[in-house]
C-alpha cells in the first residue's frame, strides 16, 4: 500500500463519519425552521416562539464556570431512553393547578438564548430542566423563589430534610460586609454578625435568575407534542 | 561474511545511539513534565473526588470549588500528561522506525514549553472561574490555537522523517502513529471551530463536544498506545508480531468504527435521532479493534514468559493491554441502548470509563514505553527495581478500583436514578460508597506516581545507574552478588556499542 493510498484510506474512513455525524447535522440544526402554528391543531396561528425570561446569557456563564453541569443535567429524556418523564416534577408538574399534567420531554427549542446546551455529565444531583417551576410551586412561593435558591446556593444542607445533599456550598458567590447607612434589600436573613450583612454578588443574582428561567414545560405546538392523547376527563 | 554483519550491526547501533542522543532532551522534557502534570492532576482528582462524598471538604475557597477543581483535574490529565506522554512516544518511535535523527530538537523543545504554558494558563483560567463549561474543553478559548500551533511544531518533524525515510518496511506502529497524527488535528480543529467560532444550535454543540471526547480517546490516545505496544512487544521479546493480517484488521476496523462513536452520551436529547444510536453502535463495536490488537500483542509476548516476568516495560505494557480488553468489554457493557445505556448515561460510569481508557489502558502502555525509552536516551539504567514495583502495584490497585466503580457503581447508581417511584435521594445513596472508593483509588495512584516522577526526574539528571545490565524485575539471586551484575559496572562500552541495546 502506498503512502497516498494509506492517507486516502484514513481520510475516507474518518471523513465519512465526520461529514455524516458532525458537519451535516451541525448545519441542519443551525438552520432549524421556525414552526408554523395551525389553527386546527394549536388553536392559534403564527410562529411558535419559545418563551424564556431572565438573565440567561449571564447566568449560563456562571453555571458553566462553576461546573454545575458536572452533577446536574438539563434534559428530560423520552420514555425510550429513561424514566425521567415519570418523576412527578422533572418534566413539568404532574398536577399543575392551572394546566393539569404539564410534563413533557425536552425539545430543541428549550435552550433558546444559550450558546452551549448544558446537557450535563452525570446526575449526582437531580435534573434541572424545570428547576424554576419546581422551586416556585413546591419549595417556596413565587415571590420567595429567588431567596430560596440563594440560601440553597449558600448552604445546600440548610433545610433539615436535605442534610444528605452532596452539593458543594457556594459561599464565594456572597459577600459579607459592614452595613453603611441603610441595610441592603438583598441581604440574606442569616450568616452575618451584628452590624454586618451577607449579600449575594452579581454572579449569584445572575445564576439565580438563570435557574428560575428553567421552566421547560411550555405548551408546545402539536408537531412537537409527543404525549399520547389523554382520554376524556382523565388527568 | 560474519565481519560484514558485525560491521552493519555496529553501524546500526551507532545510528540508533545518534537518534537517541538527538532526542534526549525533547523526550525527557515531555516525559518529565508529563509526569509532573500527572501528579498535579491526581492531587486535584483527590480533592475533587473527596468533595463528591464530603462536600464541605476545602469548601471555603472559590478556587477549590468542586465545579472548578474537577475540570482542572481532567484537563491536566489529558493535556498535561496524556498529550505530553504521547508526544514523547511519537517523536522517539517515529525517529527510530524511520531511522532518521531528529534535526529539530530546539523547535520541539520550544513548542513543548509553549504547550506547557498553555496548560498552566488554562488551569489558572479554570480555577479562577473562567472555564468554558464544555467538558474536556474547559480551558479558556484562547488556549486552543496555542495548542494547535505547538502540536504542529512538535509532530511535523516526525511526519517529515517518515516521508524521507530510507525505503523499506512500514511498521505497524507507524500506521498507528500516522493515523493519530492525522486524526487529532482534524478532530481538534473541527470541535474547537464549531464550538468557539461558528455559532450553531446549542444542542448540536453539546453533541459535538461528546464526539470530541470520544474521538480523543479512540482516535488519539488509542492509536498512540497501540503504536507503542506494537513496538515494545516484538522488540523486547525478540519475536515477530504474531499476525500481520490480524494487525491490519485491527487497524482498519478502528479507522472505520471509531470516528462514529461518542454521541450515545446524548441518547434522548433532541438532536437528529440516528446520532446517539450510531454512537452507541460504534462504541460497542470498538470491542473488535480492541480485541484484534490485544490478541495480536499478547500472542506476541506470551510466547516468552520469562521476558514478560522480568521486563518492567513489558509488564506495564501487558497490563495496559489487559486494560484495553477491559475497556472494550466496558464499551459493550455500558452502552446498550434500551438496557444499560439509560442507566449509565448520567452516572459515575462515564468518568470511570474515561479513566479506564486514559489511565488503565493508555497510561500503562506509556509507562511501559517510558521504562524502555529512558535508559536509551539517557544512557543510564533505572535506579531501583523496588521503585518500579511500587509504581506498578499501586497503579494496578488503583485502576482496578476505578474499573469496578465504572462497571458496577455506575449501573447501581443508574438503577437508583431510574426508580422513579422512589425519592431522588436513593440514587445518591447508592452512588455514595463508589464515590468513596474512587477517592481511595486516586490516593493509591498518587502514591505510585510520586515515586514514578522522582525516579524519572533523577534519570533526566543522569543520575541513573551506569551499567550495561538493565534493571529487571526478577532478582537473579542464585548467580553473582546482585541482579545487575557487579556493582559499578560502568558503561565503558559507550552508548554506541551494540551490546548496549
Amino acid at each position: 500500500m502506498s503512502f497516498r493510498t494509506f492517507i486516502l484510506g484514513l481520510s475516507a474512513s474518518f471523513g465519512a463519519a465526520w461529514l455524516a455525524i458532525v458537519v451535516v447535522p451541525f448545519i441542519t440544526m443551525r438552520n432549524l425552521e421556525p414552526i408554523q402554528l395551525s389553527e386546527a391543531n394549536d388553536g392559534s396561528t403564527g410562529i411558535f416562539f419559545p418563551k424564556r425570561t431572565g438573565r440567561i446569557a449571564d447566568g449560563a456563564k456562571v453555571y458553566a464556570e462553576n461546573g454545575c453541569y458536572l452533577c446536574h443535567t438539563q434534559v428530560v429524556r423520552p420514555t425510550y431512553a429513561g424514566n425521567d418523564l415519570y418523576r412527578a416534577d422533572w418534566g413539568g408538574l404532574k398536577a399543575d393547578p392551572d394546566r393539569g399534567d404539564t410534563r413533557r420531554e425536552t425539545n430543541a427549542y428549550d435552550f433558546y438564548g444559550e450558546k452551549f446546551a448544558q446537557v450535563g455529565v452525570s446526575r449526582m444531583g437531580p435534573d434541572l430542566s424545570n428547576l424554576g417551576r419546581r422551586v416556585e410551586s413546591e419549595y417556596a412561593s413565587p415571590l420567595e423563589a429567588s431567596q430560596w435558591l440563594l440560601s440553597h446556593l449558600y448552604n445546600p444542607r440548610l433545610e433539615a430534610d436535605r442534610w444528605k445533599s452532596t452539593c458543594p456550598p457556594h459561599r464565594f458567590l456572597f459577600e459579607k460586609r459592614k452595613i453603611k447607612g441603610n441595610p441592603s434589600d438583598e441581604a440574606m436573613p442569616f450568616g452575618a454578625e451584628l452590624g454586618e450583612e451577607l449579600v449575594p454578588c452579581a454572579e449569584a443574582n445572575a445564576l439565580v435568575s438563570y435557574l428560575l428561567s428553567l421552566k421547560k414545560d411550555q405548551v408546545v405546538p402539536a408537531v412537537l407534542n409527543f404525549a399520547p392523547p389523554k382520554a376524556k376527563g382523565a388527568r | 561474511m560474519s565481519s560484514a554483519i558485525q560491521n552493519s550491526s555496529d553501524q546500526d547501533a551507532l545510528l540508533r545511539a545518534g537518534i537517541d542522543r538527538s532526542l534526549r532532551h525533547p523526550v525527557m522534557f515531555f516525559m518529565t513534565s508529563g509526569a509532573a502534570w500527572l501528579a498535579v492532576s491526581i492531587v486535584l482528582g483527590i480533592i475533587a473526588s473527596a468533595k463528591v462524598h464530603s462536600p464541605s471538604f476545602m469548601s471555603g475557597c472559590a478556587w477549590l470549588d468542586y465545579g472548578r477543581v474537577f475540570p482542572s483535574h481532567i484537563n491536566a490529565l489529558i493535556y498535561g500528561w496524556g498529550f505530553q506522554a504521547a508526544f514523547a512516544v511519537i517523536i522517539w518511535l517515529m525517529a527510530r522506525l524511520s531511522r532518521k535523527e531528529c534535526t529539530s530538537a530546539g523547535i520541539i523543545l520550544t513548542a513543548g514549553h509553549i504547550w506547557n504554558l498553555g496548560v498552566s494558563l488554562g488551569l489558572v483560567g479554570i480555577l479562577s472561574g473562567n472555564g468554558t463549561g464544555m467538558p474536556w474543553m474547559e480551558f479558556p478559548s484562547f488556549v486552543w490555537p496555542v495548542f494547535l500551533v505547538a502540536y504542529t511544531a512538535i509532530v511535523i518533524g516526525s511526519f517529515i522523517q517518515f516521508r524521507v525515510r530510507p525505503e523499506g518496511h512500514v511498521y505497524i506502529s507507524q500506521w498507528y502513529l500516522l493515523a493519530a497524527m492525522v486524526w487529532f488535528p482534524w478532530v481538534f480543529v473541527t470541535a474547537n471551530t464549531l464550538l468557539h467560532c461558528i455559532p450553531g444550535h446549542p444542542l448540536m454543540a453539546a453533541g459535538i463536544n461528546a464526539w470530541y471526547r470520544s474521538a480523543l480517546i479512540f482516535l488519539f490516545f488509542t492509536p498512540v498506545a497501540l503504536a507503542a505496544a506494537y513496538y515494545l512487544a516484538p522488540k523486547v521479546t525478540g519475536r515477530p508480531v504474531f499476525s500481520y493480517s490480524l494487525a491490519k484488521l485491527g487497524f482498519w476496523s478502528l479507522a472505520i468504527i471509531a470516528p462514529w462513536a461518542g454521541m450515545q452520551k446524548l441518547m434522548g436529547v433532541p438532536i437528529p435521532f440516528f446520532l446517539p444510536y450510531v454512537g452507541a453502535a460504534a462504541t460497542v463495536l470498538f470491542f473488535v479493534p480492541a480485541v484484534c490488537a490485544a490478541i495480536n500483542i499478547l500472542r506476541t509476548t506470551l510466547s516468552s514468559p520469562e521476558v514478560v516476568a522480568s521486563s518492567p516495560s513489558l509488564r506495564f505494557m501487558i497490563t495496559g493491554i489487559a486494560g484495553l480488553v477491559l475497556l472494550g468489554l466496558a464499551a459493550v457493557w455500558l452502552n446498550l441502548p434500551g438496557s444499560t445505556l439509560p442507566l449509565t448515561q448520567f452516572s459515575l460510569s462515564g468518568y470511570g470509563f474515561e479513566i479506564l481508557a486514559i489511565y488503565g489502558f493508555f497510561s500503562f502502555v506509556m509507562f511501559g514505553a517510558v521504562y524502555f525509552i529512558v535508559p536509551r536516551v539517557t544512557g543510564r539504567e533505572w535506579l531501583s527495581r523496588r521503585l518500579i514495583k511500587i509504581h506498578f502495584l499501586f497503579s494496578v490497585y488503583g485502576i482496578i478500583t476505578v474499573a469496578a466503580v465504572a462497571l458496577f457503581g455506575g449501573l447501581q447508581q443508574g438503577i437508583g436514578q431510574e426508580e422513579w417511584q422512589q425519592p431522588w435521594q436513593g440514587a445518591a445513596t447508592r452512588a455514595y460508597p463508589y464515590a468513596v472508593a474512587t477517592t481511595i483509588a486516586w490516593c493509591f495512584i498518587l502514591f505510585s506516581n510520586v515515586f514514578f516522577f522522582i525516579h524519572l526526574a533523577l534519570m533526566w539528571l543522569r543520575l541513573g545507574r551506569r551499567s550495561l545490565h538493565p534493571t529487571l524485575l526478577v532478582s537473579d539471586a542464585h548467580h553473582g552478588p546482585g541482579p545487575h551484575g557487579e556493582e559499578g559496572d560502568i558503561d565503558n562500552a559507550g552508548l554506541g556499542h551494540a551490546a548496549a541495546h
